[in-house]
């Protein structure tokens, strides 16, 4: 199953879908795509005019561009996965995953579509790491 | 969505005793055809997506607790990202964050493996509109 993982660039979340056996939708196959498929030579490098344009399905037009950038990207990524894997909080949530209002949206759009999904609060310890692996661990296992 | 190359980002927890020369080795050994660049975080792995796919799956059955990876868009060396090139690192400050909490994800994993159960936490329940009300009139 594809399994929409957010923050969207997340190593740790990558490797636990993928561990588990799914498909992980992360943001990097999105910017390969543009890398790949687009001459991009300046700044700005992964979001184009087309995109922000694109997100306009998923915001509204007096929502801020980068949030319709970010979004253009990861829309689509909501629109086609099958469940959805969520970290709270995390201390990273700064720099280009930052946007809290993005990520509001994000997880807004998971709740739209209805698809199963889990919250786990990012770990600070061993007895965290140990619950919010567990739970990832029979959340995606789960999925059939 | 682009399917022949992948770009592979394999990261060695801090708390590992393998090396990023003992990893680029480990996947030379492969042979599986995939260009790998080392790092100081790790190793780049380059190839067809089959490849690698291949090579990801061996790497995390030789070292479970200790490598962990996702992909990466940008081709290995890019000039846009390449530090060699002076090429701007906007990931990095991520990336080093989640490198630091590997020893506990890896902490976790095995704690599943032995099948050990934990208890879930009770969700924090919502503070209902008259114990705020209690709270902010006691303040006055």
């Amino acid at each position: 199953m594809k399994v929409f993982i957010d923050p969207p660039n997340s190593l740790i979340l990558y490797d636990l879908v993928e561990r588990f056996g799914h498909e992980p939708l992360g943001a990097m196959a999105s910017i390969q795509e543009r890398i790949d498929n687009i001459e991009l030579d300046l700044p700005p490098m992964n979001v184009t005019l087309d995109d922000v344009v694109k997100g306009l399905k998923y915001a509204g037009v007096e929502v801020p561009s980068g949030i319709r950038g970010r979004l253009a990207l990861w829309g689509p990524l909501i629109d086609q996965a099958d469940a959805a894997l969520i970290m709270l909080d995390p201390p990273f949530n700064f720099g280009c995953v930052g946007c809290e209002r993005s990520n509001e949206m994000v997880r807004y759009l998971i709740r739209r579509r209805g698809i199963p999904a889990l919250s786990v609060a990012y770990p600070g310890n061993e007895a965290e790491a140990k619950v919010s692996v567990g739970r990832i661990k029979e959340f995606l296992e789960g999925l059939k | 969505m682009s399917d022949e190359r992948e770009t592979r980002l394999f990261m060695i927890s801090p708390v590992s005793n393998v090396t990023p020369d003992q990893l680029v080795r480990a996947i030379h050994a492969m042979g599986k055809g995939v260009k790998v660049k080392e790092t100081c975080y790790g190793c780049l792995a380059e190839g067809l997506v089959a490849d690698v796919k291949e090579v990801t799956g061996e790497i995390r059955g030789r070292y479970p607790y200790d490598v962990f990876s996702k992909r990466r868009a940008y081709p290995a060396g890019d000039p846009r990202r390449c530090r060699a090139e002076h090429g701007t690192r906007p990931g990095y400050a991520q990336l080093e964050a989640e490198w630091e909490s590997l020893p506990l994800i890896a902490c976790g994993l095995e704690s599943c493996d032995r099948g050990e159960t934990h208890e879930i936490p009770p969700e924090p329940e919502k503070l209902s509109v008259e114990d705020f009300k209690k709270i902010t009139e006691a303040a006055r």
